[in-house]
């Protein structure tokens, strides 16, 4: 097969596809395949609901995982609805989940395995058979493994939820190397649960349908938050049917600051102060659970007093805009609701440089009031694994099937990988105690400056991936990605485009996608993966029935094209690099795998594939599992702390905790390492550190603090604060391709006030052209002068945006994901002659209005350049909110 | 947990589950309303909308008592008094037995006087069928007892439907109970649709289901 350029692409992806079906068609006695479609009148498909079959499965179309039900009709996806089985969305869908349909059938789809020709991103590419480029993988695999190291080959995930294959295909290969975006999302708002409850909680699951006040600190549940369909619907009914109250502190009128009951503007990165005056506020009010506090707390509470003093309401309406009067008043009228309250910070308050510690300091009001697991306040659902932990009694154990490949070792000094690193790095992981010693596996897995990355549960620091490979912190051989666009998406997305456009740094890049995306575009082989709507799995997530649920996802049809799952293909990597590889992946179906994991719970296999849900609605609700006993049985052999009061015993020689003694009664406790709220955390300063981190850096505080963001010192009049926000119909860079979702929200103006622009001589629609300071304090190329990047746009005056900060939602502005993506019109897009009927849109591409050349506002702007890659000391969670910007008219 | 014998929501689904109803309707309660385009999405599929053209459309309008959006879902209003139907020189538009106004394709030949005649603006004429469409609350859907996608679809329970002609329903009882009211009543087509919480500024802002000239943007004004 000949060269093929970006032109003609089409031709060996969705259009191939033509070749076969063709005979089908013909055959069928719909006339010559070859005729033009849209010359034939359209008429509008009318789903007989008599005909069509309904099948439940699981949305894709962001990571809440809602059951939904899947209709085909007349051989063709038509509908997604909600599955009324699933606790958690109750029947209901957002505007994401039939955006699963326009992927099976966008006529820009990848059907066939693909080897780049030319140079990288050059867009010239071969199509070959899977034989050829699973030979060519595993080949590469045999060489890397022969070689001793394994680690060489790594797998970089977005949000894949595949419950653990990808670390499984790794650890059968042996290496650790799964690396994710764990710290563009949500590890703050983790650690900040971790450091109390030894839990980090996922999702915030408040118990919303039994509250009466909701304190928000930033997050978006009606828009853009993880869990949010079922935190929306139950916040909207607490609120319209029950007067429960919505507080949100926000920069911009999200959808979530419009429908509170007050939304009150505060300057970016200074919710945390807000926090510590509210705790300071309950305490001096008298409004605190005592008895709560003196029996799980680690921490006296005239110390803490002492610790908020100088955290006056007054202080914080000087950090945050914020009156000292409504803090005063809305920290008693919550606290008064107790235990019916709660707070929510996942994750506005917690994307900054304090972000950890904000989020500690928000928490610490719940614990306070002491709404701990009580109805109506927050709640922690029963662990999302289902091994048996804490909260878990009674509940069937299920998991992936056994048998389950081992952790690779760790990278003690001594061994190859730990001597190649850098002297810097092996001398601060030489400084650590031997069980952290234990926990490292590199600088791309477990980056040493930020040890609370993987000190509880391994996070991972996926933006520092590139800049690390650049400045050999660490290597790679073989490098796969999987629903991953770091490409686009990354912050200073242009690194993550360098590094993976660099055959030196990276020598080999399979992407398995279902779209060519800007990080696929950049890859050797592109590998055609299965739509959601096309493959097995299953989820596993928070509950908020507060009664631990899962479901299945399941095939509505059969792939397209040559499409394959990421199981099948990382079986048939397995199979043909063997060596006991293969032994984790022994399965002929995918079904079959699935059905294994699944074989514990109550219920039939079929039945659950009919049902798509597995719920208990007998079982009763997860409220304070703390104070839970510890069934006899587990105590026969237990041994008691005398110190402590922790109960644990040994478990094939390994010392498991059951529990803690309370009042002479053995109950759960926390999972915390002292079965406590840990109020004070050491770990904080002992990561300080282990990281090397400046004593004089506040990240380090035991105690939940607040401090100004290092960027935000001394601003001057013309910088404004940058946040980036996602929109209520999109998924990251997952939906840009999705029609329907596009032409509600295909350009990111920036929101500014009306006064801020005024002071600059802007009126609405102006252009202006943003530019980004690098960022200041103990972070990646922290104190560096100058700028990161610079983006223009439009803006959008909105009388709801803080003076100070302005905003710029990202999702749009691709040149990658095709004609929707794009809005770059030509008609091979939708397909030419031959064109394969059930991958034609007839709204593409003439339909699609917003384009530049229909005289359209165009498809937005790519703004993740200007972003810099702006790791929070010891956690690593990009601090996407933390950004100054210089903004000037064009 | 139910056994394999029990039929689960979504089973057996036939015309015998079809609800009769005096005045099919549907009941927006903008106070629930999250504007997450839930309904407009779930439409547009359902009832292979063209882009460009909308049978329901969520405006934000901005509030004038406080710096924030309100949201305001617009679909047909099934009008009692529908200037749609007379309008229409091919007596396509017809009302359904149980008061709901639809298209007949089959006698649509594209003409437009019901586009102008309708204050709300619901009514397109798709660029590749070159018929006319707009929200008939789904008329294959209800048919087999399902509710319109929209509703079906909304979180919030910011759509209701149900028979506004039957005082003892769950949407009439709501509407009489929160003094629902009518959109653009000054337009004088006695609408079926009602609302909850709607206030003046958001009729003033919300104009019309479809894009309007010049107009750029689905959730506002760009």
């Amino acid at each position: 097969m000949s060269d093929i350029t970006r032109r003609n692409f089409m031709k060996y992806t969705a259009l191939a596809l033509g070749a076969g079906v063709l005979g089908a068609r013909a055959a069928s006695g719909q006339g010559a395949p070859n005729k033009p479609a849209r010359k034939v009148k359209h008429v509008a498909r009318r789903i007989d609901y008599t005909k069509a079959k309904a099948t439940p499965t699981i949305c894709f179309g962001c990571t809440t995982q809602c059951g939904v039900l899947g209709w085909v009709f007349e051989g063709r996806v038509v509908r997604i609805t909600g599955n009324p089985l699933d606790p958690n969305n109750r029947g209901k869908i957002c505007a994401k989940a039939n955006g699963m349909i326009e992927g099976q059938y966008y006529p820009e789809r990848i059907l066939y395995p693909l080897r780049r020709l030319g140079k990288r991103g050059e867009h010239k590419w071969k199509r070959i058979t899977w034989d050829e480029a699973l030979d060519e993988i595993a080949a590469r695999m045999k060489k890397i493994k022969d070689s001793g190291r394994p680690d060489l080959m790594a797998v970089h995930t977005g949000r894949d939820k595949t419950q653990g294959v990808i670390q499984r295909f790794l650890y059968a290969f042996g290496s650790p190397q799964a690396l994710n975006r764990r710290a563009i999302c949500s590890s703050n708002p983790r650690v900040s649960n971790m450091s109390y409850f030894g839990e980090p909680v996922d999702w915030d699951t408040g118990d919303y349908a039994a509250t009466k006040y909701v304190i928000n600190f930033g997050s978006n549940p009606m828009e853009a938050h993880q869990g949010g369909m079922g935190a929306m619907q139950r916040i909207q009914q607490a609120r319209v049917d029950r007067g429960a109250k919505l507080v949100t502190f926000e920069v911009r009128p999200s959808a979530t600051a419009s429908v509170s009951d007050e939304y009150f503007m505060v300057r970016a990165g200074t919710d945390g102060a807000i926090a510590m005056a509210m705790a300071h506020v309950i305490l001096r009010e008298k409004l605190h659970n005592e008895a709560f506090w003196k029996r799980w707390c680690n921490f006296p509470l005239d110390k803490l007093a002492e610790h908020l003093k100088p955290f006056t309401p007054e202080f914080a309406e000087k950090e945050s805009g914020v009156p000292a009067k409504d803090i005063e008043r809305i920290a008693i009228e919550w606290a008064k609701c107790a235990p019916a309250c709660l707070t929510l910070i996942n994750r506005g308050i917690t994307k900054h440089y304090n972000g950890a510690h904000a989020g500690r300091a928000a928490r610490l009001l719940d614990i306070l009031v002491g709404n701990i697991g009580k109805p109506g306040g927050f709640t922690m659902t029963s662990r999302s694994n289902w091994k048996g932990e804490w909260g878990q009694d009674g509940l069937p154990k299920f998991g992936m099937p056994e048998p389950a490949p081992t952790a690779p070792a760790p990278w003690l000094p001594g061994t190859p990988m730990f001597e190649e690193l850098p002297q810097k790095v092996k001398d601060r992981v030489k400084g650590w105690p031997e069980d952290m010693q234990k926990k490292y596996f590199g600088e791309l897995y477990t980056p040493s400056e930020y040890p609370l990355s993987f000190s509880w549960q391994v996070m991972r620091v996926g933006q520092l991936v590139y800049p690390y490979l650049k400045e050999g912190r660490g290597r790679l051989e073989l490098y796969f990605s999987y629903v991953f666009n770091a490409g686009y998406n990354y912050p200073e997305s242009q690194l993550a485009r360098e590094v993976l456009a660099d055959e030196k740094l990276i020598p080999f890049h399979v992407a398995i996608d279902v779209v060519m995306s800007e990080t696929s575009a950049l890859a050797d082989i592109v590998l055609p993966e299965t739509t959601s709507l096309e493959r097995w799995d299953f989820q596993v997530t928070n509950a908020y029935e507060l009664v631990p649920f899962t479901g299945i996802r399941q095939p509505l049809t059969k792939p397209l094209g040559e499409a394959r799952s990421v199981l099948t293909i990382f079986r048939d990597l397995a199979r043909r690099v063997g060596g006991g590889m293969e032994t984790y992946f022994n399965f002929e179906e995918d079904e079959q795998f699935y059905k294994e994991a699944m074989k514990n719970l109550p219920i039939s296999w079929d039945e659950l594939k009919r049902r798509g849900i597995y719920f208990d609605e007998m079982r009763s609700k997860d409220y304070e599992l703390h104070e839970r006993a510890v069934p006899e049985k587990e105590m026969e052999g237990a041994t008691v702390d005398e110190k402590t009061g922790v109960i644990s015993k040994d478990d094939k020689g390994k010392k498991k905790v059951l529990g803690i003694m309370a009042d002479g009664k053995a109950i759960r406790g926390f999972p915390s390492k002292s079965r406590k709220i840990e109020v004070m955390q050491d770990l904080f300063p002992k990561a300080a550190k282990w990281a090397g981190l400046p004593e004089s850096d506040p990240c380090s505080s035991p105690l939940p603090t607040y401090f100004r963001v290092p960027s935000h010192e001394n601003m001057a009049d013309n910088e404004l604060h940058l946040v980036t926000f996602k929109w209520n119909v999109h998924t990251q860079s997952r939906s840009n391709y999705f029609k329907y979702q596009v032409e509600i929200v295909h350009n990111n103006p920036v929101w500014m006030n009306p006064k801020t622009a005024a002071a600059m001589g802007l009126k609405e629609g102006d252009w202006i052209e943003v530019s980004v300071k690098r960022p200041k304090g103990n972070t990646y190329r922290g104190n560096e002068p100058g700028f990161v990047a610079s983006f223009k746009n439009r803006v959008k005056l909105l009388a709801g945006m803080h003076p100070k900060v302005i905003a710029c939602s990202h999702h749009v502005g691709h040149w990658e994901q095709g004609v929707v993506a794009t809005a770059k019109l030509s008609a091979e897009a939708n397909g030419k002659e031959g064109h394969d009927p059930a991958l034609t849109d007839r709204n593409l591409p003439d339909n699609i209005w917003w384009a530049r050349s229909k005289g359209g506002p165009g498809n937005g702007v790519h703004i993740n350049e200007v972003f810099p890659i702006d790791p929070t000391p010891l956690v690593g969670t990009q601090n996407w909110y933390d950004c100054v910007a210089v903004v000037r008219k064009v | 947990m139910a056994g394999q014998s029990s039929p689960l929501p979504w089973e057996g689904l036939s015309r015998d589950r079809a609800v009769a109803m005096k005045q099919a309707a549907i009941l927006v309660d903008i106070r629930r309303c999250v504007g997450c385009h839930a309904c407009g999405v779930a439409c547009k599929t359902e009832n292979d909308v063209p882009l460009g053209g909308f049978r329901i459309r969520t405006h934000y309008v901005q509030r004038p008592d406080k710096p924030t959006f309100a949201f305001v879902p617009m679909m047909c209003q099934h009008c009692k008094d529908a200037p749609c139907i007379p309008a229409c020189p091919n007596e396509a538009i017809e009302r359904l037995p149980d008061g709901r106004v639809d298209i007949n394709k089959a006698k649509c030949k594209s003409d437009t006087a019901c586009m102008d005649a309708c204050p709300y603006g619901a009514i397109y004429v798709d660029p590749q069928t070159e018929k006319a469409d707009k929200c008939n609350l789904c008329t294959q859907r209800t048919e087999v007892g399902l509710q319109p996608a929209c509703v079906e679809a909304c979180p919030t329970e910011a759509l209701r439907f149900g028979d506004m002609g039957a005082e003892d329903s769950e949407v009439a009882r709501l509407a009489a109970a929160h003094k629902a009211v009518a959109m653009k009543p000054d337009a004088k087509t006695n609408p079926a649709v009602r609302y909850i919480g709607l206030e003046a500024y958001m009729q003033d802002q919300a104009k019309g289901i479809q894009l309007g000239k010049g107009e750029n943007g689905v959730l506002y004004e760009q």
